[in-house]
C-alpha cells in the first residue's frame, strides 16, 4: 500500500516541512496541520499482487525499496511516499519525534560543525564536500523500566588526630543496607541493524517534549525504516546502558563514609512499558581525500557525531604546543621560587 | 666631536669599573690554600687536583670551599676545634665566606659549617642533605671523594634561593618534561576520543525521580578499630649532632651539623 499526501489546493504531492512542522506544499507553498488533514487526500493504493513491489501513484514507475524502508521518495519523479502498509499492526509506531531541523539549517550546522574541529585537517574544515544528506527516521524501542535495587555495604569513617608523639587512627565500620525503588523512562536503544549502536547513542539525548503521538504525514519526505530488532532482543541493550546509571544512583545513596565496599547488590530490572519512536536523524555523506566519511546529526537538537578525518600534523602541534609550554611556564614557576634555571 | 669622545670614555670607564667589580670580588673569593690537611689523609697528587677544583669552584662561587683533617681536636668538641681554625683562618685571609668541611679521625666525627653568606646560602636543612650525600664516602675512606662531593653539591644547592630545598622534584627538570608530556597526552587524548562526539547522556537524563527512592536504609554501627603509630623521631641515623650551626669563639654565626662515621 502506497500511500500520497495530496495537497488540497493543486494535488501536488505534500511533504513534512521540519521549520513549520505541517505538511507543506512544495508547489503552491500550502502548510496543513497533520492532526487536521483531510482524509480524501490521503490517496492509498493497495497492491495485494506483489507485497515487496510497489508503484508510484504519480508517475506509476516501481518503488524500489529495501524490505525495511517504511518511507522514501519515487526515483522516478521524486514524490514522497510513505509505505503504509509496513507502518500497520506490530509495525505501527507508537510515537515520533518530528524533524525540527530542516535540510538548509542541517547543512549549515554541519558546516558550522566542521569548523570546529581541531584536529582536523583544513581542507575538511570547510564543509563545502558533503556528498548526499538524508533525512531519515530511525527505529528506536523507547523503555519504560522499573526496578528494585538490594545493597548491602560496610562504610567505614576515618578519623586521624595526633596525640602527642602518636598519630592515632580511629576506623568505625558501618552495615549499610539500601533498598531502593528504580524508575527509569523512555530509554531509547536503537532498533534498526544499518545504523551503527555507538553512533546512534552518542546522539542522544533527545527532548521529548517533542514526542508526539505517531501519524504516518510526518514520514513524507523523509526516508523511514521499520525495526530489525524487536523489544525483547533489544532490552538487553537497554539494561546495560542504565546499569551504569543505576550504580551510580546507588551510590549517590550511600554518603558520608570514606570508603564504601559492597557486599552485597541485588540489582532487578524489568520493562514496564515499551513504545515503539521513530527519532528524525541527518545523515551526511561526506567525501574527503577520496574517502566517504558518514556522519549523523540528531535531527531534532542538531548534535554532529561520527568520526571525522584527524589530521596527525594538528595532533603532532597540539601535543608538542601543549608540552612545550606546560614546561615553558613550570620553569619559569621553578625559576620564581628556586632561583635556578636549570 | 666633543659628545662621542666623551660617550666613548663613558662606555670605557663603566666597562671598567665591571670588570674592576669583577675581579675584585674573584680575588676576594679565593685565597691559595683551602685544603687543610693536618691528619694526611690524602695523597699528593689527590692535594693537587683538588686545590684546582676548590679555587674555581670558589671563584665562581663567591665563597671558599675549604677542608680541615685533623688526628686530635686537643679534647674539643668538632664544632669549636672548627670554629677556632675558621677564626684564624678569616682573620688571615680577610674572607668571610666560606664553606669549611672538616674532618676529626680522633673521634672519627666530621661537620660541615656554612659561614658569612654561605650560612644562608647553605643552610642547616642544605648541611644536613649534603652531608647525606657524603657520609658513605666518610664511611669507605674516601676522603678527597668526599671533599669533591661537598664542593660539588654545596656548589649547586648555594645557587638556589634560600629556604628552597633544591632537591625539591618540582624543580627538577626531568619534572617539568614530564609534566608537560603527561598534560599534553591527557589533552590531546580526549580531544582524539571526543573527536566523534561525546556521550552527553548522564545517570540523570532518564531517571524518573518522582519514582526512584529509597525505600527502606539502614547504617548501623558494627565496630571499631583504633591503630597508634608513633612519629618516627627526625634524627638521622649515623649519629649526627650539632644539626643546628652556632658561633665561633670569634663571634662568627655559623649554618651546620655532623655526623660520626
Amino acid at each position: 500500500m502506497v500511500t500520497h499526501y495530496k495537497c488540497p489546493n493543486c494535488g501536488s504531492d505534500m511533504a513534512f516541512d521540519a521549520t513549520t512542522g505541517h505538511l507543506s506544499c512544495p508547489n503552491c507553498g500550502r502548510q496543513d496541520d497533520i492532526e487536521t488533514f483531510p482524509a480524501e487526500n490521503i490517496q492509498q493504493e493497495f497492491a495485494p499482487e506483489e507485497a515487496k513491489e510497489y508503484h508510484c501513484e504519480n508517475c506509476g514507475a516501481v518503488l524500489l525499496t529495501e524490505p525495511e524502508t517504511t518511507a522514501t521518495h519515487c526515483s522516478f519523479c521524486g514524490a514522497a511516499v510513505v509505505l503504509s502498509d509496513r507502518l500497520t499492526g506490530e509495525f505501527a509506531p507508537a510515537k515520533v519525534i518530528p524533524f525540527t531541523i530542516s535540510k538548509d539549517e542541517a547543512v549549515a550546522a554541519f558546516r558550522k560543525w566542521t569548523k570546529n574541529g581541531r584536529l582536523t585537517p583544513r581542507g575538511f574544515m570547510n564543509g563545502d564536500r558533503i556528498k548526499k544528506m538524508t533525512g531519515m527516521y530511525v527505529p528506536f524501542w523507547l523503555y519504560d523500566i522499573d526496578g528494585k535495587a538490594e545493597v548491602a555495604a560496610i562504610g567505614t569513617r576515618v578519623r586521624t588526630y595526633q596525640q602527642g608523639d602518636t598519630v592515632i587512627t580511629e576506623t568505625d565500620f558501618y552495615d549499610v543496607y539500601r533498598e531502593i525503588d528504580l524508575s527509569y523512562l523512555k530509554v531509547p536503544a536503537d532498533a534498526s541493524e544499518k545504523m551503527d549502536d555507538e553512533l546512534m547513542d552518542k546522539l542522544e539525548p533527545y527532548d521529548y517534549s517533542d514526542l508526539k503521538d505517531f501519524r504516518m504525514p510526518y514520514l513524507a519526505g523523509f526516508l523511514a525504516e521499520k525495526y530489525d530488532y524487536d523489544e525483547d532482543a533489544l532490552f538487553s541493550r537497554v539494561e546495560s546502558k542504565i546499569v551504569p546509571y543505576i550504580d551510580s544512583f546507588i551510590g549517590s545513596t550511600i554518603s558520608g563514609y570514606s570508603t564504601v565496599s559492597y557486599t552485597d547488590k541485588h540489582i532487578n530490572a524489568h520493562k514496564k512499558k515499551v513504545y515503539y519512536t521513530l527519532f528524525p536523524v541527518w545523515m551526511v555523506y561526506y567525501d574527503f581525500e577520496n574517502k566517504e566519511h558518514t556522519f549523523a546529526m540528531n535531527g531534532q537538537t542538531g548534535k554532529v557525531v561520527g568520526k571525522p578525518p584527524i589530521s596527525g600534523g594538528k595532533v603532532a602541534a597540539w601535543f608538542t604546543g601543549i608540552a612545550v609550554s606546560t614546561f615553558a611556564v613550570l620553569k619559569a614557576i621553578s625559576y620564581m621560587v628556586g632561583g635556578v634555571l636549570w | 666631536m666633543v659628545r662621542k669622545l666623551s660617550l666613548k670614555t663613558l662606555a670605557l670607564f663603566l666597562l671598567l669599573t665591571v670588570f674592576m667589580s669583577f675581579g675584585g670580588i674573584a680575588a676576594f673569593a679565593q685565597t691559595d690554600q683551602h685544603i687543610y690537611d693536618g691528619a694526611g689523609l690524602l695523597s699528593e697528587t689527590e692535594i693537587q687536583d683538588l686545590e684546582a677544583y676548590a679555587s674555581e669552584k670558589s671563584r665562581e662561587n663567591g665563597a671558599d670551599f675549604l677542608l680541615l683533617t685533623t688526628d686530635s681536636t686537643n679534647g674539643l668538641p668538632i664544632e669549636t676545634y672548627m670554629g677556632n681554625f675558621f677564626d684564624e683562618w678569616a682573620d688571615e685571609n680577610g674572607q668571610e665566606n666560606a664553606v669549611l668541611l672538616t674532618i676529626d679521625m680522633g673521634g672519627r666525627n666530621f661537620y660541615l659549617a656554612g659561614f658569612g653568606t654561605a650560612e644562608t646560602r647553605l643552610d642547616n636543612q642544605r648541611v644536613e642533605m649534603v652531608l647525606d650525600r657524603i657520609t658513605s664516602y666518610m664511611v669507605q675512606g674516601q676522603y678527597a671523594g668526599a671533599f669533591r662531593e661537598t664542593i660539588e653539591t654545596s656548589d649547586r644547592y648555594m645557587e638556589y634561593r634560600p629556604g628552597v630545598n633544591p632537591e625539591s622534584i618540582f624543580l627538577k627538570t626531568w619534572f617539568h618534561a614530564a609534566a608537560g608530556l603527561v598534560l599534553a597526552a591527557i589533552i590531546v587524548g580526549s580531544m582524539l576520543y571526543n573527536s566523534g562526539g561525546r556521550n552527553t547522556t548522564t545517570p540523570a537524563t532518564y531517571i524518573d525521580r518522582d519514582n526512584t527512592r529509597v525505600v527502606r536504609d539502614s547504617d548501623r554501627f558494627r565496630n571499631k578499630t583504633v591503630t597508634r603509630r608513633r612519629i618516627p623521631k627526625n634524627n638521622n641515623s649515623g649519629g649526627g649532632f650539632g644539626g643546628s650551626g652556632g658561633m665561633t669563639g670569634g663571634g662568627r654565626s655559623f649554618s651546620g651539623g655532623g655526623r660520626s662515621f
